[in-house]
Formats: structure tokens, sequence, C-alpha cells
């Protein structure tokens, strides 16, 4: 029972950084209707942010994240121009190859700015470890999940109860009926791409410390993101963050009691189930693309 | 397009590859044998997402069905390639089709997410089998191929029997695309629902691109194993199969032409810009974008500036039209 209470905090914490990853996925898809396959590269951008404010710079944690959280912020806009506002017109398999593309140079780019050796980047709450009914947990992991729960509430906040995130779903629900009411649709799509950055920033901070900063884990957690996108339901964000949630318990729980060679089958399994029989998801979008 | 296209398309690669295969060194000629393997995926890859418009982001697994296969029979088994070529093209084939019926239901980013997982599924599967697949130290001594009691041991004669099979491959490729059944794959891409109305059965359409897609496929897997004559689970990343839309891409979608200068150029590319070392990929990266940007029907897409000549294939904008989705 302990190990299974340690199981699943850690599950809960590695599903979080996964949750997230998928919000920004899905937040770019639902505005601007791109299928993000440099998400997994974002993420890991977010993760060398912080090794590079943070081990390179040796700032203080506070205004180390800052900075790596302005970076992705400006990585994020950077995106949209270069990215988005060339290919918005073309069809969807050029814009999916397209992000492919740019995740191979962003993945290059920072294994020639980092090397290949992993890094590894401490957590503020390096070291400490809470005793919860016996089971030994890393204070990090507990402040994982914390840090996720506050980001939905956030996210809730801004998407219901500021006329900024009203208008982002405007745009995100028609973009031509947006554009009639006055709204800035640009600027609000170029929000929407920044906030996935600052999104997968933060999953990277909190990565970090849990794996090592290694340039090339960008793949693995854009594939867990998709699994938990696909899981949840495409276009929607709880179920982005449900998804999250058990693509990662089931990737912790599955390593120690089923099979740790096949532990990603199980989530890859399961989505692969979901588009077969559920390809709406739990909370899923109307689907048009089905047939 | 006219019946003689396929068979001068066929001709005119024998002749460019026999005329390379007499002027490259060794290493150049090995690369062009790889180009010509890659060329004959590409092409397969074509029949599912140039033609029927089917994200596929699982080719590669399908060229490991088809290397696997060859490398089991032969070295498990002790069958002769030529024997277990046929056979794992068939087995290829079957699965294909066990996959291609369930799958085939989803479209656009479904279906390539779908083929994603199947990559990813593949791999992890050739990497913890050990028992059969050896894991991730792969499986060697792939006996070489005879013809008339020769091997096909050094780099140019084995180029010699791939270029065969590339042509053969394209002009068979180029016979479906002038046939009914190649209409009838381009008219589903271009609007599943007219092409029903005229009474193709779109399902089945479907399924057959992504069979011949996958035949295409294992033909290169085999000829990937007996050239290697060692494959490991790395061969059959689905980083391969983004490498192979990425050709098709970059050559030009929706032709077969495009499918082996695609092929061609992203295997020499690398060999070209060995100047910039470790940079490539970021350079590789920006270079399919701008491609993707200003030449979005691939390199038979590219006209002079000011030239009016036009053929009257559909290419591109047809694409478009396919391809757009409907926003909720």
């Amino acid at each position: 029972m302990t190990d299974f209470i340690q199981l699943f905090i850690n599950g809960l914490a590695i599903g979080g950084v996964y949750a997230l990853a998928a919000i920004g996925f899905v937040i770019v898809y639902s505005a601007t209707g791109v299928v993000n396959f440099a998400a997994g590269q974002f993420v890991m951008f977010g993760t060398f942010a912080g090794v590079a404010m943070l081990l390179n710079a040796e700032l203080p944690w506070p205004v180390g994240y800052g900075a790596a959280l302005l970076a992705m912020a400006l990585f994020g806009a950077l995106f949209f121009a270069v990215l988005y506002l060339p290919l918005r017109k073309s069809p969807v398999v050029t814009i999916i190859i397209g992000t492919v593309a740019i995740g191979i140079t962003m993945q290059n780019a920072a294994l020639l700015a980092f090397g290949s050796w992993p890094f590894r980047l401490p957590s503020p709450v390096e070291g400490v470890n809470l005793t919860i009914a016996g089971a030994t947990i890393s204070a990090h992991a507990i402040a994982v999940v914390v840090v996720t729960a506050v980001m939905v509430a956030l996210l809730w906040l801004l998407f219901f109860r500021t006329s900024l995130g009203i208008g982002m779903r405007a745009v995100a629900q028609d973009i031509q009926a947006a554009r009639l009411m006055g709204l800035k649709v640009n600027r609000l799509l170029a929000l929407s791409w920044v906030l996935a950055a600052l999104l997968a920033g933060i999953a990277g901070l909190m990565l970090g410390p849990m794996w090592f900063a290694d340039t090339s884990m960008g793949d693995p957690i854009a594939l867990k993101a998709f699994a938990a996108t696909i899981i949840g339901g495409f276009g929607s964000l709880p179920g982005a963050i449900v998804g999250g949630l058990f693509v990662g318990l089931s990737e912790v729980l599955g390593a120690s009691y089923v099979s740790s060679a096949y532990k990603d089958l199980i989530s890859f399994g399961i989505m692969i189930v979901f588009l077969l029989v559920r390809p709406q998801g739990v909370f899923g979008e109307r689907v048009q693309d089905r047939g | 397009m006219s019946m003689r296209f396929p068979l001068l398309l066929g001709i005119v690669i024998l002749i460019a590859g026999l005329g390379l295969s007499m002027l490259l060194t060794d290493y150049h000629l090995r690369l062009l044998n790889l180009a010509v393997i890659s060329a004959i995926a590409v092409i397969g890859l074509n029949f599912a997402f140039g033609y029927a418009g089917l994200i596929s982001l699982g080719h590669a697994a399908f060229v490991g069905t088809g290397a696997y296969g060859v490398a089991l029979l032969t070295t498990l088994l002790g069958w002769s390639p030529w024997l277990a070529l046929p056979v794992a093209v068939a087995g290829t084939a079957i699965f294909a089709v066990l996959i291609g019926l369930p799958l085939l239901r989803l479209k656009g980013h479904y279906l390539a997410l779908a083929t994603l997982g199947l990559n990813v599924s593949f791999s992890m599967v050739a990497a913890n089998w050990i028992e059969l697949t050896g894991g991730t130290n792969g499986i060697s001594r792939i006996p070489e191929l005879q013809v008339a009691g020769h091997a096909l041991a050094d780099e140019r004669s084995y180029l010699w029997f791939a270029l065969a099979v590339l042509a053969v491959s394209a002009a068979v490729a180029g016979l479906i695309h002038a046939s009914r059944h190649g209409r009838a794959m381009i008219a589903v891409r271009d609007d599943e629902t007219a092409a029903s109305m005229t009474g193709i059965d779109v399902t089945r359409v479907k399924i057959a691109a992504f069979v011949l897609s996958s035949i295409y496929a294992a033909v290169a897997g085999g000829l990937f194993a007996c050239h290697m004559r060692f494959i490991s689970p790395e061969d059959f990343s689905y980083a391969h199969s983004i490498t192979y839309l990425a050709m098709l891409i970059v050559g030009g979608e929706g032709s077969i032409v495009g499918a082996i200068l695609g092929a061609l150029l992203l295997t020499f590319l690398p060999e070209w810009l060995r100047f910039l070392g470790s940079a490539y990929l970021a350079f590789f990266g920006v270079f399919v974008l701008a491609i993707l940007v200003f030449l979005p029907s691939g390199l038979v897409g590219f006209r002079w500036p000011g030239s009016l000549r036009r053929d009257g294939r559909s290419k591109g904008p047809a694409m478009v039209a396919a391809s757009k989705e409907v926003r909720p």
C-alpha cells in the first residue's frame, strides 16, 4: 500500500506535466486548427530554458524561472510569426509536416547549444521528502501536482472570467464571426501560441528535476501528450487534464505492476482503442473527421 | 497520361541508374542503393498519401514488417531470400488489411496520430521481443541475394538489381495511376461524398491504397534487409516514417517522379551538406519548411519564373480542397 501511494503521487506528478503539455497543444489546436507536432520540443525548450537560466546563468530560482518563462513566451510569439502565419492557409498535412520540420530544427538547435550530455535541473525543493501514510514522497512531486492544479484554475479563470479569454474562445469557435464582432483576431491567435509556449515552459521546468534534461526528451513527451489528448478528447481542456493524468498514472503504475519494457504500450494501446471505439475521447469535440 | 509514360519512366530510371553506377565511387553507390530502396517505399507511400490522401505516419512500420519478415525467415528457418521476400510481402499485406480495416475509418490528424501510435508500438515490440527479434541488438547475418549463382555482394551489382526493382515498381505505379483504380483513389482524396455518389466503394479504395502502399514498403524493407544484411529496430522508427513523408512532399505529392526525386535528394542532402556538421538537422528542418512555403507542390511543381507552361494534372490545389478541415 505504501508503494502504491508513492507510485500514485509520482504518477500524478508526471501526469500533471503531460496534462500541461496537452493543454498547450489543445489551446493551439482549438484556436488555430494547427496540430502541433513540435509540442514535445516546446517542453524540451522549457526544460533547457531552465537549464540556461538556473545552471548556466546561475540566477536565483525565482528570477531564473521568470526569465525562462519570458523566453518561452517570446519563443511562442516567434513560432506564431515564422510558422503559423506563412502556413495558415495550407492543408492540414502541410502544417503537420511543417511543425515536424521545425521540431527537428528545435531539437538540433538545442543539441548544438547544450551538447548531448544530459543536465540535472535542480528543483527549488531539492532533497526535501515528506512521509505520508508511511510512504516517502519527494516534495517536488507534491509541488508539481499543486502547480498543475493552480495552473488549471488560472486557465479556467482566464477562459471564463476575463474578456481576453472569452475572446480567445470566440476565435476558437468561429474565426469569421469573431472578426466581425471587432475582436483583434490575429492578436488573440498569437496569444494562444504564447500561452501554449508558457504552459510547455512550466511543464518543462517541472519535468527537469524528474527526468534528466536531455535534448531528445521532446519526442516521448509529445507522444504522451498526443495520447492524453486523444484519450481525453481532441480539443477539450478537461479532456487534456484527465488524459494527461491517466497517461502519467498508467505509465508509472504500469511500469511497476505490469511490465517496465512495455509501459508505453499501455497508453498507446488505450489511445488506439479510443480512436477506434470513441474517437471523440472522454470529453470530446464533435468529430467530423471520422467518415 | 498514356500507357507509354510508365514504360518510359522505367527505361529512364534504368538508363540513368546504369550510367550513375559506372561513375560513382563505392561509398556513393551505397548511398544510391539506400536512395533507390527509399524511393520504392516512397512510391508506395504516394498511393496512400499522394493519391488517396491518407496521412500515414506509420510507413516505416510496414518497411520494418517486410524487413523483419525476410530477416527472420532467412536466419531462423534458413529459407532462401527469394522465397522469404514474397512471403514477407504477402504477410505485410495481410497485416496492412488487418490494421487498415479499423484504422482507415479515421481521417486527417486522427489517422496521422493513430498511424504514429502504430509505428511507435511496432518499434517497442521489435525492441523488446528479444527472443524473436534480438531486441535492440537486431538481426545480423542475413544472407545475400544470389542471381543465377552470382552473389549480389558488392554495391554495384546490388544497385543494378535494386534499380530493376525500382523501374518495375515505378512502371506498375504509373499503370495503376493511369487505370480506373488510380483515378478512384484520387477521386476519394478530392471528395469522398462525390466519389461514393459515382459508385466508388470508398472504404475498399482506401484499403486498397493502404495495402498497395504497404506492399511497396515491404518490398523496400526486404531489399533493405538483404542490402545491409543487418537490421535493428532503429531502422524503422517513426522518425523514418516522417522522413518518407518529407521525401514525398519535397519531391511532390501525387507524383511518382516526385517520389523518386525526393528520395534521392533527401538521401544525398546530408552528404552534400557535410560541411554543416552536426547542424545538418537544423538546416534540414528549415529546408523542408521552405519547400512547404515556397514550393507547395514539391520539386516537380517547380516552374521557372515567368513560364506560362502548365500541365493539366491536378496537384496542389485539389489537395488543398480535399484535406481542408471543417472546423467546429
